[in-house]
């Protein structure tokens, strides 16, 4: 049974997806699994307690959208993976074989996301599978 | 873009648990460790600061000393590398210290840590300011303190910015500005020895194997001022041993990042010093010891490819800014778990992934430090990079001995335990602690420093030294009376099961705690 992949930050953009990813999930009775990547720059060194705090943040806003999405009537799963967001979607959406993958996109610019990096960008060219991007806006 | 062979879970059930220990992590690649551990030693900008000085401690035997001054780095890597092993969860001085000799010890480590990061900052902005204004030609800005001083502020906020925002900006950045140095002092070395040999311009002197040669230093004062000097090139360079190890469990070869960094390190410093003191002699690096590349820049390259070494040198310090802010980050980010320090330090942004607020307060108490003390005179400036070879020799120092503290009972078990855990980290942190307590003593005459000023009748740099490391002790006071948990603390004895492998230790602090 396919499954769908969603990308999480600690964002509340994020929830966008989320909801999404949990209502489509539903209705197909497929399993949603949440996927938050992580992965701390190495230069200079002495990342690991970074790594442990981002390990933290993730389970702690993963945990919130698993309810969410299982409020929403989905199966879903928690997956913290220690990589790049882009590399972990693409990594776990292959590992579970799912039908899609979906992320929250921020609505910014092209050229702010090519300098600062940008996760749906990346994804929609590099994913072989189908892409979702849902609109959210930030919350402050 | 590499796919892992598989990413287990995080958990399974109902709600994940901390289960992360099972992931596997994504193991660094061979370029991208290379990068990592050339680009936080940033050779740039240490050959541009010190070279000058190194040749007037040693003469034409600089070569030698960036050879010789590897020695005590490489028996300390061996404490990080065992002290890594032992704790991989963390890769910091301030936890080890803390695990070995307490945490009074370990806190003083992380300030020195952090001191010495926040300093080198105000040292780097300087440089990156006044060569952004000569790569323009701008000489009239050049000139003016406040002028160079208003851009260097300019570009720590810029690294600072970048760090805290992004980790993919960070990444491109550092490569950019680590290939644009290396190019320019790769031309630079070319295009040095090549006129030296086809043109012999005046002054010039041919390369011989003497130069190479610790041994034909004819005074022993020479050599450890040459090293105490040269100690700073390789500042950095111990993150390139901790970084690589995390790849143990991978497929991949460990450490072959490492050693390439380090051989891309030494080679770039041998090289580039025998070019520089070929083409125009010893005197003309004394003489113009503050700046060595740029004046030489222009003698090799001729108007306007002179401007190349001009970018080697700007690019150098900006990039290791960078390299700079990122460990200082994570160190207040690693004592703030710890407990060692408010919590707000250990937060990371939900967004950005960085560390955002340590970042920030580390990048504008670099700005305090840099303006207040360039209100204060400008020569401090260079006097504070004095200070820092102080700082850095504690703590490097510190790490060596603790851990062979950490390991006692494990040092005679076998030869090899007593040599590379014993032995190498001790050898490395006496050096480290000789070479301090020199510099103790010939910093404490005013006329060694470069102001030439005398405070309370010692040099500025001691002085500078000293205050800081009273204010760590009167901030760690402070912090033990309103937090007392972290200073609660007991030393700790390593596992003999880590060095065998077959156990790997993952207790980190905060995991104990959770």
């Amino acid at each position: 049974m396919p499954g769908i992949v969603v990308g999480i930050d600690g964002s509340t953009c994020s929830n966008m997806a989320v909801a999404e990813g949990a209502v489509l999930a539903g209705e197909l009775g497929e399993k949603l699994y949440v996927v938050f990547g992580y992965e701390p720059y190495r230069a200079g060194g002495e990342i690991q307690d970074h790594r442990l705090a981002l390990e933290e943040l993730g389970l702690q806003v993963g945990n919130k959208a698993v309810e969410e999405a299982k409020e929403a009537g989905a199966d879903a799963e928690l997956m913290l993976v220690d990589r790049d967001s882009v590399d972990a979607l693409i990594a776990t959406a292959d590992e579970v074989d799912a039908r899609m993958i979906v992320v929250g996109s921020y609505g910014d610019s092209p050229l702010k996301g090519a300098i600062l990096g940008s996760t749906p960008h990346k994804l929609v060219h590099l994913s072989k599978r189908p892409v979702l991007v849902v609109h959210g806006k930030e919350e402050d | 873009m590499s796919v892992p062979d598989s990413v287990p879970p995080a958990g399974s059930g109902d709600g994940p648990s901390r289960g992360a220990k099972g992931l596997r992590s994504n193991a660094i690649g061979f370029v991208s460790s290379t990068v990592i551990g050339v680009a936080s030693t940033a050779p740039g900008y240490s050959l541009a600061a010190t070279l000058g000085f190194v040749a007037a401690a040693v003469g034409f035997q600089s070569p030698a000393i960036m050879i010789v001054a590897f020695i005590p780095m490489l028996f300390i890597a061996t404490s990080y590398f065992y002290m890594n092993r032992a704790d991989p969860d963390c890769g910091t001085t301030f936890t080890w210290v803390t695990k070995a000799m307490g945490p009074r010890a370990g806190w003083m480590g992380g300030w020195a840590i952090i001191v010495a990061d926040v300093i080198v900052m105000a040292n780097l902005a300087q440089i990156a300011g006044l060569y952004s204004y000569e790569l323009v030609g701008w000489t009239a800005a050049a000139e003016s303190t406040w002028a160079v001083t208003f851009l260097g502020v300019l570009w720590i906020l810029l690294m600072t910015w970048i760090v805290g925002r992004s980790v993919e900006l960070s990444a491109k950045t550092q490569n950019w500005l680590l290939g644009a140095e290396l190019a320019t002092l790769g031309a630079f070395a070319v295009v040095a020895l090549y006129k030296v040999y086809a043109d012999s311009p005046p002054g010039s002197v041919e390369p011989s194997l003497s130069w190479i040669n610790p041994f034909a230093i004819d005074s022993f004062s020479a050599l450890v001022s040459g090293v105490l000097l040269a100690v700073f090139i390789y500042w950095g360079w111990d993150s390139t041993v901790t970084v690589n190890e995390e790849t143990k469990d991978s497929s991949r070869t460990p450490g072959l990042g490492a050693l390439t960094a380090t051989v891309i390190l030494v080679l770039t410093y041998v090289i580039v010093s025998v070019a520089a003191q070929a083409y125009g002699g010893v005197d003309q690096l004394v003489e113009n010891s503050d700046d060595v590349l740029s004046s030489l820049g222009t003698a090799v390259f001729g108007s306007p490819w002179d401007k190349i070494l001009i970018i080697a040198v700007l690019t150098s310090a900006a990039a290791s800014t960078q390299t700079t802010i990122l460990p200082t980050a994570r160190t207040s980010l690693s004592m703030a778990r710890a407990k060692a320090l408010p919590e707000k330090f250990g937060e990371v942004h939900e967004r950005f992934f960085t560390p955002f607020f340590s970042t920030w307060v580390m990048g504008i108490s670099s700005i305090v430090w840099y303006v207040g003390l360039t209100l204060l005179s400008e020569n401090i400036l260079y006097d504070s990079i004095a200070a820092l070879g102080l700082m850095i020799a504690f703590y490097y120092g510190i790490t060596g001995f603790a851990c062979a503290i950490y390991y006692r009972r494990e040092l005679l078990k076998s030869a090899k335990n007593f040599f590379f855990i014993g032995v190498c980290p001790v050898l490395g942190a006496l050096m480290l602690t000789g070479i301090l307590v020199k510099s103790v003593i010939d910093l404490s005459d005013p006329a060694n420093s470069e102001s030439g000023d005398s405070w309370l009748g010692l040099g500025p740099p001691l002085v500078i030294a000293i205050l800081f490391a009273v204010i760590g002790l009167g901030l760690m006071l402070y912090w033990n009376k309103v937090s007392p948990v972290f200073f609660k603390r007991k030393p700790e004895v390593a596992d003999p099961a880590v060095l065998t492998g077959e156990k790997q230790a993952v207790a980190s602090f905060a995991a104990e705690e959770d």
